[in-house]
């Protein structure tokens, strides 16, 4: 008996099968054996666990096992409540990923117009301290640039540490024209 | 001075109702009524009684948040065990998902054993005692692999179509007939043996 077989007499067992195909598999059934053996071994089966599962009970007593639900229930009901200090540490976090990042864009800008205006005359004073506006208000850049010497110098300094920096510490570099 | 309500004697329809206006005593009665049953059709396919615990419990919580989704169309007791069974498939999904294979399983795609095994023509459940017969079909689902398993499970014990399984284990139809098919000569097979080991 091949598998399709197998599977129509289980779906005729189960009375899944449309009138016709089930008529189909009766004139079937009564000319072979085998076939009648199969059903039977799938009415056994069928019939020895219809309503013979397992009795099983809960191992944890009412009370106890009510309150895990109570109480979750309850953490799932409550309104969002805002954590300041979690706030703090996030914002701390995106602060300490991102102000270097920012630091060093504002960089490659700088040196960016610099390096594509060499000898143009610039915005900028042709020597001196310049204040540069950056993404980040963590951040803060200043260049000096010496036309003579041929050089940029940039500082970057951290923001949010002023007591620790009263003065620009030199971050980066200098670059040569 | 807070009232304690008395759900004993209320209906599940009346409780249903109570919980569904925020009343939790309602809820806890439902809990107490039906946790036994939403606990076994949860061992049944975890075989494994902490997950079945803590499965049966996540699913009191899901059904608590939506309570207003059941219209009543089942029994409370049905739409309840359609969670749990949904929570345990989805568990078993994900452990499948971080292991390979099993013999079993790519024995059920290339056909398996169970075609070829000779049928058994006694009936080995005859004669036995219900809480024996109990005890032979529990220890013979526990050695099912949990495909096979929860295709029996969901046909024999819940009673449900082909394509109401289909749609709850997320396969074709012709799976489920291939997988109940393969479970059924398994479990006659094991039942037989367990039969015949006690003869001995």
């Amino acid at each position: 008996m091949n598998h399709d077989a197998q599977l129509k007499l289980q779906a005729y067992r189960d009375g899944e099968l449309p009138a016709a195909e089930a008529a189909e598999v009766q004139s079937w059934l009564a000319r072979d054996a085998e076939a009648r053996s199969l059903l039977a071994e799938l009415e056994h089966t069928a019939k020895a666990l219809s309503g013979n599962e397992a009795e099983l009970k809960l191992p944890e007593s009412r009370e106890f096992f009510w309150s895990k639900i109570e109480r979750e229930i309850q953490r799932l009901e409550q309104p969002a409540t805002r954590d300041p200090a979690r706030e703090i540490s996030w914002t701390a976090w995106v602060r300490q990923q991102f102000a270097p990042l920012a630091g060093l864009a504002s960089l490659a800008i700088v040196l960016g117009l610099l390096i594509a205006h060499p000898g143009g005359r610039s915005s900028v004073a042709d020597s001196g301290v310049i204040d540069l506006a950056l993404a980040s208000d963590d951040m803060g850049a200043h260049t000096f640039r010496d036309q003579d010497q041929r050089i940029t110098v940039v500082w970057l300094d951290d923001r949010t540490q002023d007591s620790e920096f009263t003065t620009p510490e030199p971050f980066a570099s200098v670059q040569p024209e | 001075m807070k009232t304690v309500k008395d759900h004993s004697s209320a209906s599940d329809e009346e409780l249903v109702q109570g919980a569904k206006k925020g009343d939790t005593g309602a809820f806890e009665e439902l809990v107490a009524r039906h946790r036994d049953k939403i606990y076994a059709r949860a061992f049944s396919m975890m075989r494994n009684e902490d997950e079945a615990t803590d499965l049966s419990q996540e699913a009191w919580v899901k059904s608590w948040q939506r309570l207003k989704q059941f219209q009543g169309e089942s029994s409370f007791g049905t739409w309840m065990t359609r969670i749990v069974i949904n929570l345990c498939l989805d568990h078993l999904r994900r452990r499948k998902r971080q292991r390979t294979e099993s013999i079993e399983e790519m024995d059920e795609e290339s056909g398996g054993v169970e075609r070829q095994m000779p049928v058994v023509t006694a009936n080995p459940t005859e004669r036995l005692e219900r809480a024996e017969l109990r005890k032979r079909i529990d220890e013979a689902l526990n050695l099912l692999s949990h495909e096979h398993r929860t295709v029996l499970v969901l046909h024999e014990f819940e009673e449900m179509e082909y394509k109401e399984i289909a749609r709850t284990m997320e396969c074709s139809i012709g799976t489920v007939m291939s997988r109940l098919f393969y479970a059924r000569r398994k479990m006659a097979a094991l039942l037989a043996n367990l039969k015949s080991e006690e003869l001995r």
